[in-house]
This record gives C-alpha cells, sequence and structure tokens, in this order.
C-alpha cells in the first residue's frame, strides 16, 4: 500500500506525457490536479495506523526494498502534501509558458521523487528518488525567464551532483562494510570501524553540500531566488528536507562520532547566523527569504546534532508551511508589481496579503500561536547554549522586521491575482492552526520582549545604515566560482576525512 | 551529414541485426546475462547508426519523432501499471504471474515484461535525446 504514494503522481506524470503526442491536451490540466491530489487518499488511509512498514514485491527483507510510514517521516510527507497541494493551484495561475505541459510534468516527477525518498528505508532507493527530485529542480530552476537563471540552475545542477556522487560512493562504502542497504539491517548488523567514520563523514558532507548549509550554501540563494515563484516555494519548502531527512535517517542507524556531532553543532550554529546576516544585507526580496532557508536549515541541522530528532521533524515540517507561504505571499506581489526591489515593493493596498506576510513573519520568528513556536521549544530540550539560539530568533525577528518595514512604505498599487493570494494566505492559516493545535498556550511575556527587542535592534540598525552597504559579486566568471566553491566543498571534505578516518 | 557511400552501406546491413540482437536480450533477460537497459540501449545504437551515417533529416522520415514519444509514453506507463497491477494481488511489484519449470522462457513471471517495457523506454528515450541534439546541431 505505502509505495502507491509514490505511483500515482508517476502514473500520472507518464499519462501527460502521453497525451502531448496523441493530442489530447485538454485532460492535461486534470490530469496534473489528479496526481498532485491522488497521495493524499493513501495517505488518509495510511495515518491512522502507527509503524507500517513492507517490503516492495513481498520479497524478503535481505533481498527487497523496504517502505516505510511512521513518525519519523510522517510529517515530512504531510509537509509535502499540504505544500505541493497548494501550490499546484498557485502554479496554475501562475505559468503561462507554451510548452506549459513539460512545467506540469517536471512538478510531478519531483512530487513522485521526493514522497519515494521520505517513504523509503533503503539507502540506494533513498538516493535514486532524490535524484528524481532533483534533476526536475533543475530543469525547473532553469525554465525561469530571469537574468542569471539559466547560470543559477547550472550551478545548482553542477553542485547537488557532486553532492550526488559523492554521496553514492559513501554508500558504496556503508554496503562494503555492513553488507546491506537496508537501514534497519545495517543498524543490526554494523561493527564500528575507521573505514564505516570515514564514509559517514563523506556522507554527512555530501549531503550538507545537497541541503546547502552553510559553509557549502553557495548554490542555494541564487538558485532559490530566481526560479519561479512556485517553484521557489517548493525547493524552499520541501526539496532541501530530503537530503535532511538522509542525515536523520542516518543519524538514527549509526552512533555518531563525537568529533562529529561537535563540527555538526558548530555548523548548525554558524549556518543560523551566517543566513540571518546575510539575509539583513539584501535588498532582493526573494534573496532575502532564501537566506532564511541557509538559517533554518541550520535550526534542523541542530536537531540531528544534538540527537533530539522530534525537534528536528517538527522544525522540518514548521519551515516547509511558514517558508513556502512566505515564498508565495511575497511573490504574489513581485508578480503583480514587477520587481524584486524591496524599496520598491509594497504590500500597503493589499490588507490580506499584508495579514499573511505579518502572520508568516511571526511564525518564521517563533512566536507563540504559530507553529515556528512549538518548533524551537521542541529544539531547546538538551540543548547547551540556549543565548545563542535565543539571539539567533531575534536575528530572524529583525530581519523580518526589515522586511515588513520596507513592504509597508508605500508604492504603485497593483491588483494581484485573487487565486494566488487565497493560497498564500491559506498557508498563513495553516501555520497558526498546526501551531494551535500542537501548543495551544501563549506566552505573552517572552513574545513581546523578544519583538521589542528585535524592533529596537532593528532601528539601531537602520541608523547606522547597515541596510545601505551593498554586496557585489567577486567572480567574474561562472566556471571559476564553481571551481572555487568546489574547492571549498573538497577542503571540508577533507578536514571530515582526516578527523574521522 | 551524410557520410560515405561505404559506411552508409555498412550501417544499413548492420541495423537490422542490432535490433535482433536487442529482441533476443529483452525477451532472453531472465535467463541469461542482458536485460532490459542493455537491450534498449542496442535498440537506440541501431537507430542512432542511422542518424549519424544518413543524417537526421533522412531518419525522421522513417522514425517519426512522434511516434518516439508515444513508445517511450507508452512503455513507462506499462511500467508503472504492471506493477501497480501488483497490488491487487499481495503487493506493489509482486510477482503474480506463477509458473513454468526453471530455465524455461515463460518462468520469470512478470521480469520478462519489465525487460520489455524498459527495453522500449530506454531505447526511445535515448533516440528521442538523440533527436533533440541533431536537432540542435542540423538547424544551422
Amino acid at each position: 500500500m505505502i509505495p502507491l504514494i509514490v505511483a500515482l503522481p508517476l502514473l500520472t506524470a507518464f499519462l501527460i506525457y502521453l497525451a502531448l503526442p496523441i493530442g489530447l491536451r485538454r485532460i492535461v490540466k486534470p490530469l496534473f490536479l489528479a496526481g498532485i491530489f491522488s497521495p493524499w487518499f493513501i495517505f488518509l488511509i495510511l495515518v491512522g495506523k502507527s509503524h507500517l512498514s513492507e517490503v516492495v514485491g513481498g520479497w524478503s527483507r535481505v533481498s527487497g526494498i523496504e517502505v516505510a510510514f511512521d513518525f519519523y517521516n510522517v510529517y515530512f510527507i504531510l509537509a509535502e502534501l499540504i505544500l505541493f497541494s497548494l501550490v499546484s493551484l498557485y502554479s496554475i495561475t501562475y505559468f503561462k509558458h507554451r510548452s506549459v505541459e513539460k512545467v506540469y510534468v517536471l512538478m510531478l516527477l519531483m512530487h513522485a521523487g521526493l514522497l519515494g525518498a521520505f517513504v523509503s528505508r533503503d539507502l540506494f532507493n533513498y538516493y535514486i528518488y532524490m535524484e528524481i527530485a532533483s534533476v526536475s529542480s533543475f530543469a525547473l530552476t532553469g525554465l525561469s525567464e530571469e537574468k542569471g537563471a539559466k547560470g543559477a540552475a547550472f550551478k545548482y545542477l553542477i553542485f547537488s551532483l557532486l553532492a550526488s556522487y559523492f554521496f553514492v560512493f559513501s554508500i558504496g562504502l556503508i554496503y562494503l562494510k555492513t553488507g546491506y542497504l537496508n537501514l534497519k539491517l545495517i543498524g543490526e548488523n554494523f561493527t564500528p570501524s575507521r573505514e564505516l567514520n570515514a564514509a559517514l563523514g563523506i556522507a554527512f558532507t555530501s549531503l550538507l553540500l545537497k541541503a546547502g548549509i552553510f559553509p557549502l550554501h553557495f548554490w542555494l540563494p541564487d538558485a532559490h531566488s530566481k526560479a519561479p515563484t512556485p517553484i521557489s516555494a517548493l525547493l524552499s519548502g520541501i526539496v532541501v528536507k530530503a537530503p535532511l531527512y538522509g542525515m536523520l535517517m542516518l543519524a538514527l542507524t549509526f552512533p555518531l562520532d563525537e568529533f562529529l556531532k561537535k563540527a555538526l553543532l558548530l555548523i548548525a550554529f554558524s549556518s543560523m547566523f551566517f543566513g540571518i546576516a546575510m539575509a539583513l544585507l539584501q535588498m532582493d526580496a526573494k534573496k532575502l527569504l532564501a537566506y532564511h532557508t541557509v538559517s533554518q536549515l541550520g535550526y534542523i541541522l541542530l536537531g540531528i546534532a544534538t540527537l533530539n530528532f522530534y525537534g528536528a521533524i517538527y522544525h522540518a515540517f514548521a519551515h516547509a508551511l511558514f517558508k513556502g507561504g512566505l515564498f508565495l505571499s511575497v511573490g504574489t506581489l513581485i508578480n503583480a508589481q514587477k520587481t524584486k526591489n524591496l524599496k520598491e515593493l509594497t504590500y500597503r493596498h493589499d490588507k490580506i496579503l499584508m495579514m499573511s506576510i505579518l502572520m508568516l513573519s511571526l511564525a518564521i520568528g517563533g512566536i507563540s500561536p504559530f507553529i515556528g513556536a512549538f518548533s524551537k521549544k521542541q529544539l531547546l530540550n538538551g540543548l547547551v547554549g540556549c543565548e545563542l539560539f535565543y539571539l539567533a530568533g531575534i536575528g530572524t525577528l529583525v530581519s523580518f522586521a526589515k522586511l515588513n518595514y520596507y513592504l509597508l512604505t508605500p508604492g504603485k498599487a497593483e491588483r494581484s491575482d485573487s487565486l494566488q493570494r487565497a493560497v498564500s494566505t491559506t498557508l498563513a492559516f495553516i501555520t497558526l492552526g498546526f501551531g494551535i493545535y500542537f501548543l495551544p498556550e501563549l506566552s505573552l511575556k517572552n513574545d513581546s520582549l523578544n519583538i521589542l527587542a528585535a524592533l529596537i535592534l532593528f532601528y539601531v540598525l537602520k541608523k547606522m545604515g547597515l541596510f545601505r552597504i551593498k554586496m557585489k559579486a567577486k567572480f567574474g566568471k561562472l566556471g571559476r566560482e564553481i571551481n572555487f566553491y568546489s574547492a571549498v566543498f573538497a577542503l571540508l571534505l577533507l578536514l571530515f576525512l582526516l578527523k574521522l578516518f | 551529414m551524410r557520410m560515405s557511400l561505404v559506411v552508409r552501406t555498412t550501417t544499413k546491413f548492420i541495423s537490422p541485426f542490432l535490433v535482433t540482437y536487442a529482441a533476443y536480450l529483452m525477451v532472453y533477460g531472465h535467463l541469461s546475462p542482458g536485460g532490459g537497459f542493455q537491450a534498449g540501449v542496442i535498440l537506440a545504437v541501431s537507430v542512432i547508426l542511422l542518424i549519424t551515417s544518413h543524417g537526421y533529416k533522412r531518419v525522421k522520415k522513417s522514425f517519426r519523432f512522434r511516434e518516439v514519444q508515444t513508445i517511450e509514453g507508452i512503455s513507462a506507463l506499462s511500467l508503472v501499471l504492471l506493477a501497480t497491477v501488483g497490488v491487487f494481488f499481495g503487493g506493489f511489484f509482486y510477482n503474480f504471474i506463477r509458473g513454468g519449470s526453471f530455465g524455461a522462457l515463460v518462468s520469470g513471471g512478470i521480469v520478462p515484461l519489465f525487460n520489455i517495457g524498459v527495453a522500449l523506454k530506454v531505447g526511445a528515450a535515448f533516440t528521442f535525446m538523440f533527436y533533440m541534439l541533431s536537432r540542435w546541431v542540423e538547424r544551422d
């Protein structure tokens, strides 16, 4: 039953592909929606039962591929389904390409790939499905008509594939040392060894590159900000969660080395602060949100590094909802006003979008009735260095104070598409709804102190003229940039290998 | 892009044999070395040889763009459907056709069907990719 959740979107993707040469263009749109929404049925049948797992084709666990549906992936799948359902509605009015079917097929492949990666409990199968999702996302990023989008997609492709090759190499090492690809069998049968440690080091470094966490983040802001708006929401919301799910599975299976845990903790905190610092300097609305993805991925990595899996899972779920919502609602403004510059964008005339952007900003800042508050509270369990954690929360609020400050200044009033507005607002209310469901109590004192501190800090930074600093691109050519960043990845990989082997 | 008479005659002579070999590999894939992917690549090579020797425009008349696309779509769809039919018998990808003695041609259940589907899909996809690339080259 579980594999059907992957098969249904795949089936409709191929049906759309077949409908084109035989000239049935008008059934494409209903098929697309059917493909996006059909996994909900399987999900609703499965969701009541706990700890489901099955081996595809009825084989034994040694020779087959295991898929599972339990606590560790149910929130990933739920976030995936919510985000894809809303984004599919959004993209129907957004894409007006001549060959819009291409976009639909690629989105369905991405849907199938992500669901497949999230249900899989087999390393190689996980890798294959993650690749299906990534390959479709390169193509979808490159579809954007914006200047520089092709370059961003190319950079994304190179680094994502580099990460994949190293990841599949580490899977090979694990297979060599244990004889299994199934995570449960690996967990029961492995003996700790230096080779296995090295394999884990390579796997974690490559997944860090694939997720875009701080020292290896370089492809992420460009790709996520230059992609078409619904695709940005998907990339930032859920595609970057697939590598994090892999890290979660590895951390659940293997006892992590002390050095690896410390290094991941350091990377997590530096990613949180680096993302915020860079976001504060951006004047491009989508790039600001993209840098916040770098920062929020640091939070999720923090949960994995401290072995606080509940925190990591809940924050991944929360981040998928509010970051998807933010990209969609800011993107709606960008579509209508045809600019990405924060100084020209405004939501002054549009009270509904104003409300939804404010709600989502509070959610990402961790203010209490929203889901961000609950997931951040979960992340705090068993964490040393709480002060830094609170500081990062205030930093996030400062940069969203900046976003809202610039959006509040009046500008040209352009009417935006009503379906797009409705979808963005729905996501804002979903974050509120899940927040109330998980954590109904308010913590007014803490939150008001946080917001006050953030507003004061924002005012001080604005007076100091921080927001007038302009960042310039340092690299002349794309090739040189890629070489430089590959060297950074190689150095980090070498460091991990030397310490772990 | 037209190559010399020798090359054109040789490729015309070789291509049918390659197709036969591909058909053998896809049908006997579960018994002997080979299988769907290899069969598909050889199937595509037989067309690609003709494209490189005779030029894209000539080959396009016999192997139409839309036909290749349809074959690819149908084979991909049949793969997913074949896997999904297994759900009614005991699980996704369940081998629901039993019978045949060990080593016989019909002993594989749904495995030969999958091999044929994969071979057609891979062959059509490779041909399609080559069409796209040579269309780009021959445009100018």
